[in-house]
């Protein structure tokens, strides 16, 4: 395989609440290859968003910090790179789109104003040339109307209209790396095809790397090469997609795919996984999984398992059975 | 538009009952018109004459129609205690209230919106917290108390600046900067909080992983976006100042509108009394409606829909 765009390695995250410091992204590695879709899975507050946003230097300050570990990309080190020259790379080299469009773009600007703002801080170019790059990035997402839309206020666009817009953003000054981080989830579900399928389509044809954060098993499936689990703030299982679907190692994993509605196989309840992500100021010692797990050994309890490479796939668990059919 | 229309139509219906209940307040407040126009030694028959001259007799609807009517036909009539031309006194103290005025509300929004931007961009830290303490200060202090203080020490003390008198720059100081105290601490605290809680906004995030600079974002668009409500409330600003300038302007003996009205109602001297508190009136309701279109004029949810 070809060297890797970005390498992430033993990322810490830790955010500060009342004097004491809790991890929240626990020695995250995974590298970014060109053309490539990586997907994050994992429950709610499970350090996703955190880990792209420790990504992108946008942890909010001074609540939370980088405590260690690096992000390598090309020569350089994000981690320590100085503030001013990660501006630069930020929308530029590495570009963001976020979950929910609505809150997303300042409501005081119109749209024109705000893409042709970012393109003006990384190009040195006229405001009409902007103007034009703006509105060719407005009409590669297929937001209609593109004209109009550039005087608009983005109050005065739909939610799905607002994320084409996002998309655009993020596009324009075609990126290596973007990093969508559920970029669909607050969409309805109609729109949530579409935008998925302008993301792709530019994916693709940009030879892009994108990291896709979901919560969607589904999307993850249709869409990514490989696969990251993560579960409290730690990565708890790689693959490439199909290996990860076809044969699931660690009991999250498997309990994730098991809660995936599958009408037409199964009546009755639903599969859940009992209990909840815990908290990361109580994380308990061990696997952080061993108290939900059906598995458990009693090293689960007592010893922290390593993340280990085998076969293309790396796991990070101590008794992993493939899945039964349930 | 329908909500500029709105607004103005709501200024209107505001003046015109503020002028009813005026004219009716100032006729409850008892004592009797004819002491100012004429010597304790006039007889009572003498008054009845001035008091049917005047109309005092009439109905107080009836007065205040008559009233009205001379008042838009543009004759303001005279003051009863020395005859001169209201509309003249209008005009000659007007300026000076309004410059006091001017200066007031200057000194609230250039000093009041940077102290805000600063305490909220140094959040929690001693700047911050000496900009808050002063603020609750000011709000504390009554500015009468704050305008007696401040001619001790400057004035009498220091004799750095005069204590009083109109209309030098130097003798501007001192009335404008106490005129100025509360609502500049007021802004202050509105414009710290109207920053930090747009700084929290999801879209400072998307900006910032655009890699504008913190300068920018901050300074121009979370700035332009916490503008709104400082905008919207400089109406009740205004109101602070002009009822404010009545106790300012007496202290310092600034002889601008404020003051004029206060000796004009001790000394029963109606048709100022009244057309001065009607200008006030007007001045506050004008400033109101000012701030609206102003927040109009800021905010683009409102403009086009």
């Amino acid at each position: 395989m070809a060297s890797p765009l970005l390498s992430v390695r033993d990322l810490t995250t830790v955010i500060r609440t009342e004097g004491i410091e809790f991890e929240v992204v626990r020695g995250v590695s995974f590298d970014m290859y060109p053309n490539e879709i990586l997907g994050l899975v994992g429950e709610s507050g499970c350090g996703k968003t955190m880990t792209a946003l420790s990504v992108m230097g946008l942890i909010p300050s001074p609540a939370a910090r980088i405590a260690g570990g690096e992000v390598r990309f090309g020569d350089r080190d994000l981690v320590s790179l100085p503030e001013r020259e990660m501006r630069e790379v930020r929308g530029d080299d590495i570009s963001m789109i976020f979950q929910d469009p609505l809150t997303s773009l300042d409501p005081m600007f119109s749209i024109g104003h705000l893409l042709t703002e970012v393109i003006r801080r990384h190009r040195s170019v006229s405001r009409p040339e902007a103007e034009a790059m703006a509105l060719q990035a407005l009409a590669e997402v297929e937001l209609p109307d593109p004209e109009t839309r550039m005087s608009q206020y983005p109050h005065q666009l739909s939610g799905g209209m607002r994320q084409r817009v996002m998309i655009a953003m993020a596009l324009m000054l075609d990126p290596d790396i973007l990093i969508a981080d559920e970029p669909t989830t607050a969409l309805d579900v109609t729109v949530q095809a579409q935008i998925l399928d302008r993301l792709l389509g530019q994916q693709r044809r940009r030879g892009m790397s994108m990291l896709l954060i979901t919560h969607d098993l589904g999307v993850v499936a249709a869409v990514a090469d490989r696969v990251a689990v993560m579960y409290s703030g730690e990565i708890v299982e790689q693959a490439p997609v199909g290996q990860l679907f076809s044969d699931p190692q660690h009991p999250y994993t498997q309990g994730l795919l098991r809660a995936v509605p599958q009408t037409r196989h199964q009546r009755g309840a639903l599969h859940t996984i009992p209990g909840r992500v815990p908290p990361p100021q109580f994380v308990p010692p061990g696997c952080p999984f061993s108290p939900r797990c059906s598995q458990a050994l009693v090293r689960c309890w007592e010893e922290h398992p390593e993340l280990v490479p085998d076969d293309g796939r790396h796991l990070r668990c101590f008794n992993p059975r493939p899945l039964t059919p349930a | 538009m329908r909500y500029l229309a709105s607004r103005t139509v709501y200024m209107l219906v505001i003046l015109a009952i503020s002028s009813v209940a005026v004219f009716y307040a100032i006729r409850l407040s008892g004592g009797d018109a004819t002491a100012a126009r004429l010597p304790a030694s006039a007889t009572e028959a003498d008054r009845e004459t001035l008091r049917e001259v005047l109309g005092l007799n009439d109905p107080i609807y009836q007065q205040y129609f008559t009233y009205m009517g001379r008042l838009l036909s543009g004759d303001l009539g005279n003051s009863l205690t020395n005859n001169a031309l209201i509309s003249k006194m209008v005009v000659e103290h007007g300026r000076n209230s309004i410059i006091l005025g001017a200066a007031a509300f200057l000194l609230v929004f250039l000093v009041g919106v940077p102290l805000g931007m600063l305490a909220s961009v140094r959040r929690n830290t001693l700047a911050d917290q000496g900009i808050m303490s002063l603020s609750v200060a000011g709000m504390a202090v009554p500015n009468f108390w704050l305008a007696l203080l401040s001619i001790w020490l400057f004035a009498s003390v220091l004799r750095w600046l005069p204590s009083a008198g109109c209309c030098e720059p130097r003798q501007l100081i001192l009335p404008a900067i106490v005129l100025a105290a509360e609502g500049t601490a007021l802004t202050v605290r509105m414009t710290r909080s109207a920053m930090l809680e747009n700084l929290d906004s999801d879209w400072v995030r998307t900006l910032r992983a655009g890699g504008l600079s913190e300068s920018r974002v901050i300074g121009k668009h979370v700035f332009r976006n916490a503008l709104i409500p400082i905008i919207s409330l400089a109406g009740l600003r205004i109101g602070q100042i002009v009822g404010y300038a009545l106790i300012v302007e007496v202290i310092f003996g600034w002889p601008g509108l404020g003051q004029v009205l206060v000796n004009a109602v001790l000394r029963r001297d109606y048709p100022v009394a009244q057309f001065f508190s009607l200008v006030l009136v007007v001045m506050v309701v004008l400033g109101n409606w000012l701030a609206d279109l102003g927040y109009l004029a800021a905010n683009p949810r409102l403009r086009k829909t």
